[in-house]
């Protein structure tokens, strides 16, 4: 609405006084372990070359919508620790959906993201169903699901996959060559392309943002992760609300798995990236579940990671060292944030307090005028 | 429900105390008559002595000159409207925050308290308004709690409990659970634990207004007994008729300042009040019955099952109609909080019927039932009303997420929703910059004038409150009772759930008293005396 | 209008992010970055030790990395030798678990980049990058260990793949043969297709020497978590089931949760059978006892052969296959627990050799 910049600093401030207490808590771990700070950081902050930067780029798609997932949850304080198995298990269902070919190129795109949103969804609609019936807390059950949607996916992994002979990696079988998304050669220079499916984490990105602050059902999700009590007494559904976020958190989720699915990898099989469910909790944390934010959180994390590869050839250390920082970011940066909303809070307070003691002095001059 | 003009005027003037209005009271109806002040003679030591603090925050004074000498063996009230700066000089001779300026003398001795626990060993303990006591804890361990190194935590600091409350008539057994304890006895719990830590100066944060009259008594016995034994009692409120009893002395504040020191002999209700609020008071119109023979709400055999053996309501019925105010006087915990949400659909009734105008809503929503012209002011408005930390315009969606001018289609529209809230402040002099602002920034009483012009917005045909001016200055107070005058007067059937007897009698056209989720009897406010109300409410007396 | 903010957001981040390391200039740690430069004979740059012969290797480990005591440590000791033996130097980075895909390509790539010529990456996770990356440095030789040609081709790329089937049969005839109870047990890591060809080959072993034989079997975990391989505990748990069922050998293929294992054999005063290494050598001297024999799948000699063809021009793009019959796989007999049964292991050997017997890859 109103552009307030010192609200704006405030609000950057948090990230940022993060970031520093990491990058300083992390040279002493080094220096700590006789390493060479200045090299370290030098590495990790030389230019990416075009193709890294693509990579960067590339991995942040998959992070930031990880970070939606969660964000939609945590917006209505609900924690879904279970992004992690919702979208491997939809990535696992969509691989073997999409390589069916029931239907032709672009259709089979469509088919495929739909089923990996709807199996995301119904993952998570399990926690949410065992929340509002049973009151399981979704932290609990989530995480419970995780280990389940692991072994299920193992268990099936097993009967769909096709082997070729002599491999020792197993997966489903490739999607057709049709059905898989054009790269987009958005960086000069670079060999690789960027996933299609950036528009989409893109486009998803901007449907969170207006369904969160722009419709009822937005406001309706965010009153109850601010007040559930407000929210109970204003009328909202709050069961209704933690099954619809749960299936919308789940339903993104399962696009997490898509542009690795759709843009590089083509087959569910043993190498397919774990862990990204976690990754989008600290991103999201980072990203103050605004769109924005976790889009930085994200390309944040990307950068890392993707310049942290070089580390242990060229410097010799071990590229731990940045999920050491990564660690520390998420930490601080949650630190940083509550004290700085209080800081906030109190100026604010301090501000109305000064006006309404200028207006009160105001009314009393003119009563001892009268 | 024709009003005598005359009666209605002293009997209905609500909370404040008016001229002529404690004094028709029966004596010991509920004010105590204070005791000479000469008993055992208080010496005229003073025990703590604050000399021009003054404490600034960035852009506010909250504390400029104040001068307040407090002597031993008496109680001596500090009074003042809410802002007035009297919660921040507490927290400065509490050492939960340091003076930019000025001094406190503590028994002669100039101090700087950096933290409670210096204050705690210069001998000054603080009961705070909400009690801070582990109910699964027994009495033993909560006093004990923090200050093991006193006496231990057996039977040395049991006998040391003991003694205490012999000494000062507290009446509190050491083994048993908080849990089973009531408010009165919790109070003394606390009070119990600040002399176990060796206070001698005891302030006393609102003590009062958790208790009903009879409880109060009982408090200001215990007071009198702290002060014979020579402790020095500050005790802080806003309730006149209470300081005119209890205090030997009285401090009033305004605007962050003392104004005066006096003491009840010398002073009248009328002038305190005026003394607090730096004008003379408006005098309470006389209000006609608006009453009118159309039934709005209609409440049928309502019982609501419990988890224990007793329901939480049982057999609720009553009708309020077009024009009326219904006031439910009781003590906390009877099931007022569990009507009220029956009412607004937040709990679904075991049996019974719920009628809205012509409407049968007992199976309705909350919100639906807030879309057929339910306004609700809920009595914990942080938790229930509010979203602390979004800007005042989207605290005015709340609760009417699905009318004008609120939305439009799916979608919240913004621009109207803001200029409304623009409007509701102007209308409702809520005090805030802007409609920008975060709803924790504002002051009590503006949040609730806030939300009573949220709940009066798209014309309600019955208004659920609950302690609508719970915690509020005496301007908005006033204000507030103002707004639903006059929108009774507009046909406004009103529920009004009330601690504040004074309120319910000055507001309500009926009364009915609910006891152990039940109602119990119908008092006519014209004629009910605070005392009458408080005795049936704890089922002591017979209902009138 | 917001739709622009969060588009021109992502441009000036990424933007912010390939600048805010303009100012540190790197002159020292990045090569040429033109992909030509290392050819094996006569590379131009590789780095700045000038000491160094002509070429330097480059290792990518699995998970784990130097110092699992198992599969990573194999690959390290046949790098060592041969680093040792040419005077040659070396550069080596491990991965992480549940790492992206490019992370593997990346790590390869830097590898590439930086000069290393011959690049070895050790296991099958590295299958798709190495066919992806290979093509992209044609003058550089890759060897991948177990992915072979058919899933990982490049016209620049060795496949090292095993039979590990064939030395599990061993082990699994030896157990046989030892067992007092008839009852033995097998403990796998992860359940994957490389693991349960361990499983086949030693329940074939087995079964040929006592077709009534009782085996139990026990994956610690399921991908894709493969915390199985590293898990001590996890393996001393499932061993010490089987050992209180009644069985007296059990063979682990579950790289460093295999310590676990040869603990509960301690424990139960019964016997165990190590993998990849010669794990008798490796282990406490008081827990050597328990260890009968180990399954010799000998990826040192693989990298060590591979960097040896590198050196001498001799090495071969496609599949090399390790099996009884070069000696890639096999069976130990350090501390002598089974000389006895010498002569019917070397029976079995020679027909899996004349392929007398077919060994069966899938349990």
């Amino acid at each position: 609405m109103q552009f307030d910049p010192r609200r704006v600093a405030l609000t950057l401030a948090a990230p940022v006084l993060a970031l520093v207490a990491a990058v300083a808590i992390a040279s002493l771990v080094l220096a700590a372990a006789g390493d060479p700070v200045i090299e370290v950081w030098r590495t990790i902050l030389q230019p990416p070359k075009p193709r890294n930067v693509v990579n960067i780029i590339n991995s942040a798609s998959v992070l930031y919508l990880s970070g939606l997932a969660v964000a939609i949850g945590f917006r209505m304080n609900l924690f879904n620790i279970g992004v992690d198995g919702q979208y491997r298990l939809a990535a696992f269902v969509a691989a073997v959906v999409a390589a069916q070919g029931w239907l032709p190129g672009v259709l089979n795109i469509v088919l495929t993201i739909v089923v990996a949103m709807l199996v995301g969804a119904m993952w998570a609609g399990v926690a949410a169903i065992l929340k509002v019936t049973r009151g399981v807390s979704e932290v609990i059950s989530t995480i419970m699901l995780n280990a389940i949607a692991t072994a299920l996916v193992a268990y099936l992994l097993r009967k769909a996959s096709v082997q070729v002979a002599g491999s020792n990696n197993i997966g489903t079988a490739p999607i057709p060559e049709d059905s898989r998304m054009p790269g987009i050669a958005l960086i000069p220079g670079a060999p690789n392309e960027v996933y299609g499916f950036v528009v989409v984490a893109i486009a998803a990105g901007i449907a969170y943002s207006v369904l969160l602050s722009r419709t009822t059902f937005g406001f309706n999700l965010r009153a109850t992760g601010r007040s559930e009590s407000a929210a109970v007494a204003s009328g909202i559904d709050v069961k209704r609300m933690v099954v619809i976020a749960m299936l919308i958190s789940g339903g993104v989720a399962g696009l997490v798995g898509m542009p690795l699915l759709l843009g590089s990898a083509y087959s569910y099989g043993l190498t397919f990236q774990s862990g990204l469910g976690f990754a989008g909790i600290a991103v999201a944390l980072l990203g103050r579940n605004n769109p924005v934010g976790i889009a930085i959180g994200a390309l944040l994390f990307s950068y890392l990671n993707e310049q942290s590869n070089p580390l242990q050839i060229l410097v010799g250390v071990s590229d731990d060292i940045v999920k050491i920082v990564q660690g520390i970011v998420v930490l601080t940066v949650v630190i940083a944030y509550e004290v700085v909303r209080r800081y906030g809070v109190a100026q604010e307070q301090r501000k109305v307090a000064r006006e309404l003691a200028n207006q009160r002095r105001r009314d009393s001059e003119e009563v001892s005028a009268a | 429900m024709e009003d005598e003009p005359g009666t209605r005027a002293v009997a209905c003037v609500p909370g404040f105390v008016r001229p002529g209005c404690s004094s028709p009271r029966p004596p010991g109806a509920c004010a105590i008559e204070p005791r000479e002040s000469t008993t055992g003679g208080p010496p005229d030591e003073v025990a703590v002595q604050l000399r021009g603090i003054a404490k600034r925050f960035p852009g506010v004074i909250a504390n400029h000159d104040v001068d307040i000498a407090v002597r031993r063996g008496t109680v001596h009230a500090i009074v003042g409207e809410n802002g007035a700066g009297k919660s921040t000089l507490m927290k400065i001779l509490y050492g939960v925050q340091r003076p930019d300026d000025g001094t406190i003398t503590v028994g002669g001795t100039e101090r700087t308290f950096h933290s409670p626990s210096d204050a705690i060993a210069t001998g000054i303990g603080m009961v705070f308004q909400h009690f801070q006591l582990a109910d699964n804890l027994t009495v033993l361990e909560n006093v004990v709690l923090g200050a093991e190194r006193k006496h231990g935590i057996g039977d040395r600091a049991r006998e040391r409990i003991a003694e205490i409350s012999d000494s000062y008539s507290l009446d509190i057994e050491p083994d048993r659970l908080v849990a089973e304890l009531g408010v009165g006895a919790r109070q003394r719990v606390e009070i119990l634990k600040v002399l176990y830590r060796g206070a001698e100066i005891i302030i006393l944060d609102e003590p009062t207004a958790v208790l009903v009259p009879q409880e109060v008594d009982e408090l200001f016995d215990n007071l009198r007994e702290l002060k014979t034994e020579g402790l020095a009692v500050i005790f802080i409120s806003h309730k006149l008729d209470e300081v005119l009893a209890v205090a030997d002395e009285i401090t009033v504040m305004r605007r962050g300042t003392t104004v005066a020191t006096v003491t009840p002999a010398g002073v009248t209700a009328r002038q305190l009040a005026e003394l607090m609020v730096g004008s003379e008071l408006p005098s309470p119109a006389t209000e006609e019955s608006t009453v009118t023979d159309r039934v709005m709400l209609s409440v049928r055999d309502l019982t609501l099952a419990g988890g224990g053996r007793r329901p939480l309501l049982s057999d609720i019925s009553f009708d309020i109609h077009a024009g009326e105010v219904l006031g439910i006087a009781g003590v906390e915990g009877n099931g007022q909080a569990e009507l009220v949400e029956t009412i607004m659909g937040m709990r679904r009734p075991t049996t019974g019927m719920i009628r809205l105008g012509d409407d049968e809503i007992t199976e309705w929503s909350t919100r639906r039932r807030r879309e057929a012209g339910i306004g609700f002011i809920p009595e914990d408005r942080q938790r229930h009303a509010l979203l602390l930390d979004a800007p005042l315009w989207e605290n005015r969606i709340l609760g009417h997420q699905t009318r004008e001018p609120n939305v439009n289609g799916p979608f919240i529209d913004r621009r109207a929703a803001r200029k409304d809230t623009q409007r509701i402040i102007e209308e409702y002099d809520v005090r805030t910059p802007g409609i920008d602002v975060l709803a924790a920034a504002l002051s009590g009483g503006n949040q609730q004038k806030l939300i009573v012009g949220r709940e009066m917005s798209g014309d309600p045909v019955l208004l659920v409150a609950a302690h609508p001016t719970r915690g509020v200055d005496v301007g908005a107070q006033a204000a507030i009772w103002d707004i639903i005058r006059a929108a009774r007067r507009g046909g406004l059937a009103v529920l009004l759930i009330s601690a504040d007897l004074d309120e319910l009698i000055g507001l309500s056209d009926t009364i009915q008293v609910i006891l152990r989720g039940r109602l119990v009897g119908v008092c006519d406010p014209a004629t009910v005396t605070p005392q009458d109300l408080g005795s049936s409410m704890t089922g002591a007396g017979a209902a009138a | 209008m917001r739709v622009s903010k969060l588009i021109g957001t992502f441009a000036v981040v990424s933007l912010a992010l390939v600048g805010c390391g303009g100012e540190t200039n790197e002159p020292t740690t990045q090569t040429s970055e033109s992909t030509g430069t290392g050819s094996s004979s006569a590379p131009e740059e590789t780095g700045e030790e000038p000491q160094s012969p002509d070429y330097q290797i480059g290792m990518a480990f699995d998970v784990g990395g130097r110092g699992d005591q198992s599969f990573n440590d194999a690959a390290a000791a046949g790098l060592d030798r041969a680093a040792e033996e040419l005077g040659v130097g070396f550069q080596e980075a491990a991965a992480e678990t549940g790492e992206a895909e490019t992370q593997r390509e990346e790590r390869l790539r830097t590898l590439a980049d930086a000069g290393f010529n011959p690049i070895i990456a050790v296991g099958f996770a590295y299958g798709a990058s190495v066919a992806l990356v290979a093509p992209e440095y044609p003058d550089v030789q890759f060897a991948i260990v177990d992915s072979d040609a058919a899933s990982t081709p490049g016209d620049n790329v060795t496949n090292l793949i095993f039979a590990e089937e064939q030395g599990s049969f061993l082990v699994g005839a030896a157990a046989a043969l030892k067992s007092e109870a008839g009852h033995i047990g097998f403990v796998g890591g992860v359940e994957v297709p490389l693991i349960q060809k361990f499983q086949a080959g030693y329940a074939a072993g087995a079964q040929a020497v006592n077709p009534d034989i009782t085996i139990d079997v026990t994956y610690l975990t399921q991908p894709p978590d493969f915390s199985g391989f590293a898990d001590p505990a996890k393996g001393r748990t499932a061993a010490e089931g089987m050992y209180q069922g009644g069985a007296d050998i059990v063979y682990q293929a579950a790289g460093g949760s295999g310590g676990g294992v040869f603990e509960a054999a301690a424990a139960a005063g019964a016997f165990a059978i190590g993998v990849d290494s010669d794990q008798y050598n490796l282990v406490a001297p008081e827990i050597q006892p328990v260890i009968i024999t180990s399954m010799l799948k000998k990826v040192d000699v693989a990298v060590y052969d591979f960097i040896i063809a590198v050196n001498e021009g001799t090495v071969e793009s496609g599949d090399v296959i390790f099996d009884l019959e070069a000696d890639g796989v096999g069976y130990s007999t350090t501390g002598g627990a089974i000389d006895d049964i010498s002569a019917d292991l070397e029976a079995f050997k020679e027909q899996i050799i004349s392929g007398e017997i077919e060994v069966p890859t899938t349990p």
